[in-house]
């Protein structure tokens, strides 16, 4: 639910470039690194551009260096995805959990020398709400957010929000300086709190920005380095050539066909796994496809693909086959609901001819050649072997757009694996971006507002069910969670960030 | 002369609107729901109705469009949806860079293409074949893969440039000159081609002229009569293919500024056009298609200044 | 792209276009080859169906990169399909792909370059303004534009694209008809009453058609190229297999299976370069054909082509003898080809003083000699075609000697193989060119250089085609002066401006600041011949001076030639086919026929008792005609051989 998917939707295809670098290099022995932190200099290479500086209106994921090297946000967030204190110090709900509670540090200043207070926090999250960004609906449920005193800001909702602190780790909880708000260049020239400052002169918009140590930052722990350079490689083969150069020191990256080439030039791999791939079963109502309505139909789906063989075939073997859309260290997560679909084509048959289907079913999809022409060939054919017609549309540029206008019945795309709330919030929940269909179901929505509103033990109770609910019901079809890998030099280390594409900016430090 | 340049420019400036038009109307009637695509799949229905509204893009195309020309007229091409950046700004500060690598792989290959061309045409036999299938080898072989190729080979194995990134003439001419030396040889290659056997074909042509035997019969030399006069007579059909080949290179430069991760015209055309950015693609459209006019009317007058019976008449 | 000659009928040019370039391009190795490769790849997209082992669009994940062997003779791809039969399906519908985009880029190009280039009028301006829009168009926009709007299809694409093309047809044939609109058969044709449509279909479309196809060839090569490009950048059609999609997936696993690439890259690179091929091989052999049509189209007053001409003298001369020379000839063992004949040269004694030139004055020492000269020219099948054989003269000081003959008589060649100035692929084969001593037959080029102008300098037929259009006449006689003589530009523009000055023209300035174009055809004869005595010669080579010249002008040029000659006392060789310039100026006279020289002598012992039967038939042709310059029966027969 990050960009990070809609990056890899956009250059994957590219991606594919990097090989042939790999293969012209075979046995070629490391490029000695020149781009090191002798002078306190970090080079970041980054696979995205910052859409832009604005904290209301701010994307995070991938983006997430930026805005973390002029900004603050309200609450942190540790290494295990435990929140930690930021601009606040404490944090407080009501009973019900529709009223929470920020006490601010007061030693913080913004870089235009005014004081970060309250108001300036109140007025930050409101203009987030209000923005139009990508994420807009972290705080939708948010009524207002007021100052209560200098240090004190109390934000009230319409309903309880498990994700809210979440949300206020990531880019709901930045805060930008309100002088900057009426600003002309609010886009490009940020005014924050932050570790670093953006040095406008020296940035090439849309390729290179740099950033230079804020002096007067009130955490200098968080300062690794006097000056950080972001560089934007759009193409694969431009980052690949910049790690082989020694031209950055840690990097994200956009497959796992160049990691072998990238650890032969002295740069280790630091793996995550942030996506599940597989099909979105969204049609359970049979809206446009009666067929999908059946569970058989859509367990039948699941019995068809052969994960293991795709894992190997599409992610060279980086990853872990699954039946989950939750996440490994979620609450939810339910290791023996693992094998629940192994690959049984016989099985998937029975299944259609036991909905009715004997003679097959034809579904609609949408395909796309930045997802990688291969595995929608492979999806026709598997599904082919048990009976069922897969016909693809290409809808170029709108192929999310038709996703969730909704167009079609199934749709392949890898999506990330979120918190539990951010997850249920985006694919599952009947008002879920990635729920065009807006299925309900009792027994869903039901442990929903558990999860909601339950305790801590309840919440996670649920989730579990809800879970084994979605699985046994085949809501989605999916096959693993493939591996995100960051790379950093030999002078450098990072320390991944759970649900997030790219580690927490002050994780990544020089090497001891 | 003078009023041939005014009746071109007019020519160009319906050219450039005519053309501005065309791609105002593709970019919307393709563009599908946009405000969906700047917010990507994480946002919800009501975010992408909000920031529809927001960029005004419910109104009708020709409100849109009159909007965007009242405010193109004046140099505003408005502010990029995926950067936040001016698009004049964003352009302006990547068109020399652009600029630089164009002119310099127009310049290389014209100089190249000469030497083989005149090469191929004065010897003919093998190394007209020789010229010949190098030019098509230069055109068969796609541009990122020479480009790759020269990356490999003299930015990694042999060090001798930085594999991408770009360094401005204000802050180190040599830096410079190394940076753009890859790319402007990556684009370089490809374009040759064309140029060579232009060349070859006019020199041919030329060399059948009764005046290069009469000047030769006055003491020149064969090496100063092809290298004055007959290139000079050559010039102006190699002239109109490097016009050309000039507004081709601008294509070129897309891909080579991926590969090299250059901060040019053609990178930021790419993200953009991928993106639907086209506040951003419109802005580009419209600086290209000025280029290309003032590209072709410089093409003209050095055509007039090559042949001086267009200069006259 | 030669322009055709538009005094060739049509009949002609279409054969010329369509039999004989077809042969020869299966007589040219590489085009033979470019032919069959291409003929295969057609015949492998036909049928393959029929070639195919398996689907080209069946995955399967057991065969996921399979490595060549029984079940997948070329391996299987990312997807497990049978690269194979990809390949042979890939082929299909990239060639139909590209076929679609030059269709569609030849129909409209070709059909609106035609109707604008011959009628000309409101489409002239509005189609030639299009072509410019779609050549600054922003291709890549276009194409992603029209993809989002109209979906992902290949042949869409291609149509777009074949637009985007149409350009290039537009302006070839749009430049070839407007050249040939006016000229005088398409006239002729329009006063007989044929009808517009007749015109373009059977005048003008056969001049257009050979370029057409070349271009035709090229594109395809680029819609190729552009094809795989599209599937790179990812806007390729998934539904159709094609050698860019191929290309797309092998890029992927180009590090653990690089071999994937090898097939769609081939392809691609190989058809590229066919098709270029043959496009330059049909574009060599159209010159080949055209070129010395060309030659006599720029001549066509003079009527002289001599390679052309040259190249057909064999066989001139062996349809002119009679059977007894034939048979005197083969006894002669001077023949240097089989079966050629030879002739005695008639010789006419010098008188017992040596002679005198027209002033008075006695011939000064001998510039020149040339002994038993023979020139050839190289054949691409590796003989040599010999045009001028046997040839001696003489050259002294203050003398003037006239070569003679008609049009392909060899004069000309040997006027420039004294020069060392031979069209391509000529050689003096034989014999020795002695010039004050030195051997030109073997000199070097940089010796050569360094004579020509200094020595032996040369005024050519053809005032117009002989100044460089490109550069103002003064700095043609000043560039010169500066490399031989080694002036400085203000000394070489002084002496240049004095040179102006003495062969007549009467406001020197304008001229030495003129363009070639601005002059009339009797000044720039003028300003040849100034060029030619810039840097004082001690020979002159004097290649038919005046005849392309205005009969008034004629006497006025000749008599400068007359008084220069005296005044510098330099050797002449003048060639010309007028006895009554050899009357006015020559000292000597040499009679040439079918590259020999028949009978010479002193000018005056020639005229009273000319003893050749040529010699005489020459006479013969002054006296009913006034000039020598009716065509005999020889140069009809030679004509027709051309043909």
């Amino acid at each position: 639910m990050h960009p990070k998917e809609t990056t890899m939707f956009r250059w994957k295809r590219l991606a594919a470039v990097a090989a042939v670098v790999a293969l012209g290099l075979t046995g070629c022995s490391a490029a000695s690194g020149d781009g090191g932190n002798s002078a306190g200099t970090l080079t970041i290479g980054q696979i995205l551009q910052p859409s832009t500086f604005a904290a209301a209106q701010s994307n995070w994921a991938n983006e997430s260096p930026y805005m973390q090297a002029v900004y603050d946000t309200l609450l942190t967030a540790d290494t295990k995805g435990e929140l930690q204190p930021g601009l606040a110090t404490k944090w407080e709900y009501n009973d019900d959990k529709t009223q929470l509670t920020l006490t601010l540090r007061d030693d913080v200043k913004f870089t235009d020398g005014t004081a970060l207070d309250a108001e300036a926090v109140a007025k930050n999250l409101v203009r987030f709400r209000d923005g139009a960004g990508p994420n807009a609906s972290y705080l939708v449920d948010m009524t207002d957010a007021v100052a209560t005193d200098a240090k004190t800001v109390t934000i009230t909702m319409k309903a309880s929000n498990p994700a809210l602190l979440t949300y206020l780790s990531q880019n709901a909880g930045l805060v930008e300086a309100p002088s900057a708000f009426d600003s002309a260049d609010i886009q490009t020239v940020p005014v924050g709190s932050g570790p670093y400052t953006l040095d406008t002169a020296a940035t090439v918009v849309g390729t290179s920005y740099v950033f230079d140590k804020n002096p007067d930052y009130w955490n200098p722990e968080n300062q690794h380095y006097d000056k950080i350079v972001m560089n934007v490689y759009a193409d694969p083969t431009a980052l690949l050539n910049a790690i082989k150069g020694g031209q950055v020191n840690a990097a994200n990256t956009l497959n796992n066909n160049d990691v072998a080439q990238m650890e032969a030039s002295g740069f280790t791999a630091n793996p995550l796994e942030l996506n599940w791939a597989g099909l979105t079963l969204m049609d359970r109502n049979g809206t446009v496809d009666p067929a999908l309505a059946n569970v058989k139909v859509r367990q039948a789906i699941n019995y068809a693909f052969d994960k293991d063989a795709m894992l190997k075939t599409v992610e060279s073997g980086f990853g872990t086959v699954t039946t989950q859309v939750f996440p490994e260290r979620s609450a939810a997560y339910d290791k023996s609901l693992d094998s629940e679909y192994d690959y049984n084509p016989a099985k998937a048959k029975e299944l259609l001819a036991e909905a009715g289907y004997a003679n097959g079913v034809t579904i609609q999809m949408p395909s796309s050649p930045l997802l990688g022409t291969a595995t929608f060939t492979l999806i026709q054919q598997q599904l082919a072997d048990v009976g069922i017609t897969v016909e693809y549309t290409e809808p170029g540029n709108n192929f999310i757009s038709d996703i969730l206008t909704p167009k079609y019945p199934v749709v392949y795309i890898p999506l990330q694996q979120g918190g539990d709330w951010e997850l249920i919030q985006f694919l599952i929940s009947p008002t879920a971006t990635f729920n065009p269909y807006h299925t309900s179901d009792d027994t869903v929505n039901g442990y929903i507002a558990t999860v909601q509103n339950g305790t801590e033990e309840e919440a996670a109770k649920a989730a579990k069910d809800l879970n084994k609910y979605l699985v046994d019901n085949a809501w989605f079809a999916p096959w693993y969670r493939p591996q995100s890998t960051y790379v950093t030099d030999a002078n450098t280390t990072a320390v991944v960030q759970p649900g997030n594409a790219v580690p927490y900016l002050w994780n990544i430090k020089p090497k001891a | 002369m003078l009023r041939f340049i005014l009746r071109r420019l007019a020519s160009g400036v319906v050219l450039i609107v005519v053309i501005s038009t065309i791609a105002f109307a593709l970019l919307y009637v393709g563009g599908g729901d946009i405000a969906r695509r700047i917010l990507g799949q994480t946002a919800t229905a009501e975010t992408v109705a909000q920031k529809t509204q927001q960029l005004g893009l419910n109104r009708p195309l020709y409100e849109q469009f009159v909007d965007w020309v009242s405010h193109a007229v004046v140099g505003d091409f408005g502010t990029s949806w995926f950067t936040g950046q001016e698009v004049i700004q964003a352009i302006s500060s990547r068109v020399a860079v652009t600029l630089s690598l164009v002119i310099g792989a127009t310049l290389i290959s014209a100089i190249v293409a000469v030497l083989l061309g005149v090469w191929a045409a004065r010897q003919r036999g093998w190394p007209d074949r020789l010229v010949q299938i190098i030019s098509v080898l230069g055109f068969a072989i796609p541009g990122f893969l020479i480009a790759l190729g020269l990356v490999i080979v003299f930015a990694i194995n042999l060090g001798w440039f930085k594999p991408t990134g770009f360094v401005q003439f204000a802050t180190s001419p040599s830096g410079w000159l190394s940076s753009i030396t890859l790319p402007v040889i990556a684009l370089a290659i490809g374009g040759i081609a064309g140029v060579a056997q232009q060349i070859r074909g006019s020199v041919i042509d030329a060399l059948r002229q009764d005046y290069v035997r009469t000047l030769r019969s006055r003491g020149l030399s064969a090496n100063r009569v092809i290298y004055k006069h007959v290139l000079r007579n050559a010039g102006g059909p190699a002239l109109a293919v490097l016009a050309v080949q000039f507004v081709g290179l601008l294509g070129g430069a897309v891909i080579v500024e991926q590969v090299f991760a250059i901060p040019g015209l053609g990178q930021v055309a790419v993200t953009a056009t991928n993106q639907g950015d086209i506040p951003l693609v419109m802005g580009l459209v419209v600086v290209t298609a000025v280029i290309v006019v003032v590209v072709n009317l410089v093409i003209d007058i050095l055509q007039g200044f090559l042949n001086p019976k267009v200069r006259l008449s | 792209m030669p322009l055709p000659d538009p005094q060739l009928t049509p009949a002609l040019e279409e054969r010329a276009a369509r039999v004989s370039l077809f042969r020869k391009l299966l007589k040219n190795p590489v085009g033979l080859i470019a032919l069959i490769f291409l003929g295969l790849l057609v015949l492998s997209a036909i049928f393959a169906p029929l070639l195919a082992p398996a689907d080209p669009n069946t995955a399967s994940l057991q065969d996921v990169l399979a490595s060549p062997g029984a079940a997948h003779p070329l391996g299987a791809d990312s997807a497990g399909r049978d690269v194979l039969s990809r390949l042979l399906f890939a082929t299909r519908f990239s060639l139909a792909g590209a076929l679609l985009a030059l269709v569609v880029a030849a129909v409209i190009g070709v059909i609106a370059g035609l109707i604008a280039g011959y009628f000309g009028k409101w489409f002239d301006s509005v189609s030639s303004w299009l072509a410019g829009l779609l050549m600054a168009l922003p291709g890549i926009v276009v194409l992603l534009a029209a993809r989002a709007v109209l979906g992902p299809s290949m042949w869409l694409s291609m149509a777009i694209f074949g637009v985007l093309l149409s350009p290039a047809f537009f302006r070839l044939v749009y430049a070839s008809v407007s050249a040939v609109r006016n000229e005088l058969y398409v006239d002729a044709a329009r006063v007989a009453g044929l009808s517009d449509a007749r015109i373009i279909s059977r005048h003008i479309l056969t001049v257009v058609r050979a370029p057409v196809i070349i271009q035709a060839a090229m594109i395809a090569g680029i819609a190729i190229a552009i094809q795989a490009g599209l599937d790179f950048l990812g806007l390729g059609d998934m539904s159709v297999p094609s050698w860019g999609s191929m290309l797309n997936d092998a890029f992927a696993k180009i590090y653990t299976n690089p071999d994937l690439m090898i097939w769609p890259a081939s392809a691609i690179a190989l058809t590229c370069i066919a098709l270029t091929l043959l496009a330059n091989v049909m574009r060599d052999e159209l010159e080949r054909t055209a070129g010395p049509v060309k030659r006599r189209k720029n001549r066509n007053r003079a009527a002289e082509a001599p390679v052309v001409k040259a190249a057909h003298l064999s066989t001139v001369g062996m349809a002119t003898i009679s059977e007894e020379e034939r048979r005197l000839a083969l006894e002669q063992p001077a023949a240097s080809e089989p079966g050629e004949i030879v002739h005695p040269v008639v010789v006419h004694p010098d008188p017992e003083d040596g002679g005198r030139s027209s002033t008075g004055n006695p011939f000064g020492e001998e510039l020149l000699s040339v002994r038993n000269l023979a020139v050839g020219y190289d054949q691409p099948d590796g003989s040599i075609k010999v045009v001028v054989n046997d040839v001696s003269l003489r050259v002294r000081r203050g003398e003037v000697h006239g070569l003679i003959g008609e049009s392909g008589s060899g004069k000309t060649q040997t006027a420039w193989s004294v020069l060392r100035l031979l069209p391509d692929g000529g050689r003096v084969i034989d014999g020795s060119i002695s010039f004050e001593g030195k051997d030109l037959a073997h000199a070097t080029e940089k010796e050569m250089t360094k004579l020509r102008g200094a020595k032996i300098a040369y005024i050519p037929q053809e005032p117009m085609s002989n100044l460089d259009a490109s550069f103002t006449i003064g700095s043609q006689l000043v560039e010169p002066m500066r490399v031989v003589l080694g002036l400085s530009k203000a000394e070489a523009t002084k002496r240049a401006l004095g040179l102006l000055e003495r062969v007549g023209i009467p406001n020197p300035q304008r001229t030495f600041d003129a363009y070639p174009h601005e002059v009339s055809g009797g000044m720039a004869q003028r300003v040849l011949i100034a060029g030619a005595i810039s840097c004082d010669p001690d020979l002159l080579i004097a290649d038919e001076p005046t005849t392309a010249l205005d009969v008034t002008v004629q006497a006025e040029v000749l008599s400068l030639l007359r008084e220069l000659q005296a005044e510098l006392n330099m050797g002449v060789i003048l060639v010309t086919h007028n006895f009554g310039v050899v009357a006015d100026l020559c000292d000597r006279v040499s009679v040439m026929r079918a590259g020999r020289i028949v009978e010479t002598g002193p000018v005056r012992s020639i005229f009273a008792a000319p003893e050749h039967e040529y010699t005489k038939a020459l006479f013969a042709a002054i006296l009913e005609e006034g000039e020598a310059r009716g065509e005999l029966v020889v140069a009809q027969t030679e004509k027709e051989g051309l043909r």
